[in-house]
């Protein structure tokens, strides 16, 4: 016997209120008149306070009213397993994996009908969830025993585009299971129990007692599946117009070789053209289309292989764009073209994006060449004056790129901070070997690409002059030299970008550019002014599009709410809504393919796509071994349902399940009404005067 | 208290004082009840009272020739006169407590109303005997004063009527005040429900006693005063000083009355030491008893000359 709220019991001394009741009569409001209380005050007074029980029953019946009472607002409950466990159902979880590997043959018919004999299953005291997942977990209906609900959920699923992860789901379960009060708690697991679900489920752990059951679906020996992995596109430029040739990658998984596989590209639904693809037992294989010519706006494109038993990864869709050109236009010095030599020369190497540098000496430099461009480098030359220079200062703070390249001839007259980062000085030299770069940045965009092992050292170039600079407040250093001077800093002026570059970008003051890392930091530090965001050609089923970041749908307008999404089953999605700021714009990809959006109110009314393709790890049909699912997410060895009668129940399952309470205060109210029908009759008796 | 229940008596009337209560007139009443005393009692000792011989003396210049004893005179040649029993005549006085607690009756009838009618019954006894009657009324003073006259019998009643009990009381100064009152002997009948310890009440009563008179106290008390018949716990209020006292009857009873006991025992007790007669009175019981007391003690005066 237990009591859940036991400080209730401290009441019990209010039992004492009977007994004072019958040992001291209240007294009446009426006073006796006595001629003299010369006799009854020579009495002591506690014989005068207490006298003896007159109605034993009385007192009886009251006090175990009140314990009653009190006992029931103790909540007591009984300890027993056997009451705890007896007539107890079990909480049922049926986790049904629709990951996309089950649609491999019938795979997903069976685990339906599995799930479905788990329902039919349950007895009139069992309550069931049914768990649908993949990379996510979602419920219906949570602990039901309407079976005609529960079926309605398994026959209403299907296979949808997400990956297997067993983690959301046991979790789901473990809440489900925990908010339980039946002592019987049981998961019954039906998927492919693919390898790669596994390790998210490394952290989750079911409750005590819980019985897992794995309901493997996957009972082929071989499972032959060919998917397309992936795509490259090259391009290249034939007669003025740009092209692009596509090689897909095959993996083939099983352990047969694929002969004659056919592998075909299509356009907009239309086949360009089909090859026959080889690939051996467990290996890959590469196939390459014909060039076609890239058209102005992204061409959806799809490379699809012949269809085996698993669909889902025989097709692979991506977006074909115009390939991207970063317009940079170099200011030097008149007279002084190998200032930007190497920098020109660097530039002119590039695909994604490619860049299209235009040098100008200062005295032929024009406010259209600036209106051209998407960054502007003044290498080694200060900013002009008159137009040109009030040209550029709105070039910047209308959203370009600027990079100041402080040189020999640099010079920055009128003390015109407006762009500059800070106020230079004469150049410092540095001796012997000259300094290293002390400090970098590597969470910044310019040289995050450095920031991984063996991607490049930008400690090895040497600096042997370089002009001190005192930046203003809200410059920000993103490189120093060793000595802390400052080698790289940056300051943000209305919607653009402006980057300072202490020494040269020559072998004159450095030998920066005779280093590996020149070529990825001028592309980098360029891509970074210009804002550049390359093409998405496809994302995957199962992330989430945010339009304002997508770099097609620069144009659309999110707050209108006349945006028009279409998946590829030709359906209407909603755009959701979420961020800090809560803004529209969010879009759910759950199916393979191209989604449509458009802006109907736009006068432009073209349509951006946006391809979907499968998560290609989940084309690894690898099982996992059932027994170390059991273990890791149950602390034990699986098929011990031994264990799970066991369970001990929380005491407030216990109390909540047997209701004491409810008896004891039936108990306590028949106390009560017991004793009103004694009181009155004796209290009758007492005013009887022939009694 | 069947204790001190009255002795019957053959041939008494006994009349309820309840009934007395009804009777509108004192004196109607007490002659009610005297009458039938007298009638009851046919051939009592205690009648013979008035001129009885005594002795002869020799004859003195100055006596009355007619109270010579002629024959003797005759046989013996010398003059002689017969001396009678001495004067059957005396003072009656009662005095009588007015205290508020006398005031209680838990049967209708108050101590108060019983005293009345005994006071008026033993007044119309000792009138029919020629005595002379007065009445002293006291609570913790003298309240009122009828000094015995054998005409004052209807003042004593008229006295005895209008008399009201409202003030708290005490024994002691009021009755060694009326102490000067009674320069002659006489009889004092004390009626009082005596709420005082048995030796103040004997202190209070000996000034009286030691005067020269013949005391008899009448301790009237209710029967709720003896019995505590109460149930209900409740408070109780003393009539005279107003202190409430919370009471648990059931306990107290047996202690209480015990008590009551023990206080009338040691009056009883000291009062036979001081000779003075004591009579508990229960205002359930007839008067006559209290008659028999009053005449037992009028016959134990005649046989003192």
């Amino acid at each position: 016997m237990g009591f859940l709220t036991p400080l209730f019991l401290a009441a019990l001394a209010v039992l004492g209120a009977p007994v004072l009741l019958h040992m001291i009569q209240r007294q009446r409001t009426e006073v006796v008149e006595f001629p003299s209380l010369m006799f009854v005050r020579k009495i002591p007074f506690h014989s005068l306070r207490r006298q003896r029980i007159r109605h034993w029953v009385l007192l009886l019946l009251r006090c175990a009213a009140v314990a009653l009472l009190i006992a029931a607002f103790a909540r007591p409950f009984l300890r027993s397993t056997a009451l705890a466990v007896a007539g107890g159902g079990r909480e049922v979880v049926i986790l049904l994996d629709r990951s996309w590997s089950m649609a491999y043959g019938d795979r997903w018919d069976r685990a339906r009908a599995a799930a479905r004999g788990v329902v039919r299953d349950l007895g009139p005291d069992d309550r069931a969830t049914v768990v649908l997942f993949d990379s996510g977990a979602q419920s219906g209906t949570r602990s039901t025993n309407d079976r005609a609900s529960l079926l309605a959920a398994i026959d209403g699923a299907g296979v949808g585009a997400g990956t297997t992860r067993f983690g959301p789901a046991l979790q789901l379960a473990q809440g489900i299971l925990e908010d339980s009060d039946q002592p019987q708690l049981e998961v019954v697991f039906i998927s492919d129990l693919q390898q790669t679900g596994i390790d998210s489920a490394a952290n989750t752990l079911l409750p005590p007692g819980t019985v897992l059951t794995p309901v493997a679906v996957a009972t082929e020996a071989e499972t032959p599946n060919v998917s397309v992995v992936g795509v490259s596109v090259q391009r290249d430029t034939f007669a003025g117009a740009e092209r692009a040739t596509v090689t897909a990658r095959l993996a083939n998984r099983g352990s047969r070789p694929v002969e004659q596989m056919r592998v075909a590209l299509e356009l907009n639904d239309y086949e360009l053209e089909a090859l026959a693809a080889a690939a051996g037992a467990e290996s890959v294989a590469s196939v390459t289309f014909a060039p076609f010519t890239v058209e102005d706006t992204a061409m959806p494109v799809s490379v699809r292989a012949q269809a085996d038993a698993l669909p889902h990864d025989d097709v692979f869709h991506f977006l074909v764009s115009p390939g991207d050109v970063v317009s940079v236009l170099v200011v030097g010095s008149p007279g002084a073209p190998e200032a930007s030599l190497y920098l020109e020369r660097a530039l002119a190497i590039g695909e994604s994006p490619s860049f299209a540098p235009v040098v100008r000496s200062v005295d032929e430099l024009t406010v259209e060449d600036v209106a051209a461009a998407s960054v502007v480098v003044l290498n080694d030359v200060g900013l002009p004056s008159g137009p040109l220079g009030t040209a550029i200062t709105r070039f910047v703070r209308d959203g370009g790129g600027l990079w100041i390249v402080l040189g020999e001839r640099a010079r920055w007259p009128g003390g015109n901070f407006e762009v500059l980062p800070g106020a230079m000085d004469e150049p410092a030299d540095r001796d012997g070997r000259g300094g290293v770069l002390g400090f970098v940045d590597y969470s910044h965009p310019v040289f995050e690409l450095f920031g991984t092992p063996r991607s490049g050292d930008l400690t090895t170039p040497r600096f042997f002059r370089y002009r001190p600079i005192d930046l203003q407040a809200d410059a920000a250093v993103l490189a120093r030299y060793d000595n802390g001077a400052v080698a790289l800093a940056e300051r943000r002026i209305g919607g653009g970008r402006v980057l300072v570059w202490t020494s040269t970008l020559d072998s004159f003051w450095n030998d920066v550019a005779l280093k590996p890392i020149y070529l990825p930091l001028v592309h980098k530090t360029v891509e970074y002014l210009a804002a550049y965001r390359p093409p998405t050609p496809y994302l995957t089923a199962g992330q989430v599009l945010d339009l304002a970041q997508y770099p097609g749908a620069d144009g659309l307008d999110l707050a209108g709410g006349n945006l028009v999404v279409r998946n590829p089953s030709d359906d209407r999605v909603p755009i959701g809504s979420g961020g800090r700021d809560g803004r529209s714009g969010f879009v759910d990809l759950v199916e393979p393919g191209f989604y449509e959006i458009r802006d109907v109110d736009a006068a432009d009314v073209s349509v951006i796509r946006v391809a979907v393709n499968v998560d290609p790890a989940e084309s690894n049909l690898a099982r996992a071994d059932s027994q170390e699912l059991v273990a890791a997410v149950t602390g034990r060895a699986g098929g011990d349902r031994s264990v799970a009668t066991q369970r001990e129940l929380p005491p407030e399952d216990l109390e909540r399940r047997q209701t004491l309470w409810w008896y004891l205060m039936i108990g306590a109210l028949g106390f009560l009404a017991a004793e009103t029908v004694v009181s009155n009759r004796l209290s009758r008796r007492a005013l009887d005067p022939d009694a | 208290m069947a204790t001190h229940a009255p002795p019957a008596s053959p041939g008494a009337r006994f009349i309820d004082p309840k009934v007395l209560a009804r009777v509108g007139s004192l004196e109607l009443a007490a002659r009610f009840v005297v009458e039938g005393f007298i009638n009851g009692l046919h051939k009592a000792p205690y009648l013979g009272v008035s001129i009885d011989f005594a002795e002869h003396r020799g004859y003195m210049p100055g006596d009355d020739i007619r109270r010579v004893d002629w024959r003797l005179y005759a046989r013996t040649d010398r003059f002689y006169v017969k001396q009678f029993e001495a004067d059957t005549n005396t003072n009656f006085s009662v005095l009588f407590d007015v205290s508020k607690s006398m005031s209680f009756g838990s049967r209708g009838l108050t101590k108060l109303d019983y005293g009345r009618f005994l006071a008026a019954c033993l007044s119309y006894l000792s009138t029919k005997q020629r005595d002379r009657v007065g009445i002293v009324t006291f609570d913790d003073d003298i309240v009122d004063r009828v000094p015995p006259s054998a005409k004052h019998f209807e003042v004593a009643l008229h006295t005895l009527d209008r008399m009201v009990a409202g003030r708290p009381g005490a024994l002691g100064p009021p009755l060694y005040k009326a102490t000067e009152f009674f320069k002659r002997r006489s009889i004092l009948a004390v009626i009082s429900d005596f709420y005082e310890e048995p030796d103040k009440v004997i202190e209070a009563v000996k000034p009286l006693r030691f005067a020269g008179n013949d005391v008899i106290l009448f301790h009237i008390l209710d029967p709720a005063e003896v019995d505590f018949p109460y149930d209900d716990s409740t408070s109780f209020q003393d009539l005279e000083t107003g202190r409430k006292v919370p009471v648990v009857p059931d306990k107290l009873r047996d202690q209480y009355r015990r008590l009551v006991l023990d206080h009338i025992e040691a009056i009883t007790r000291l009062c036979s030491q001081n000779r003075i007669d004591y009579h508990f009175m229960n205002t359930k019981v007839p008067l006559d008893h209290a008659l028999f007391r009053y005449l037992a003690m009028r016959h134990k005066l005649t046989k003192v000359r």
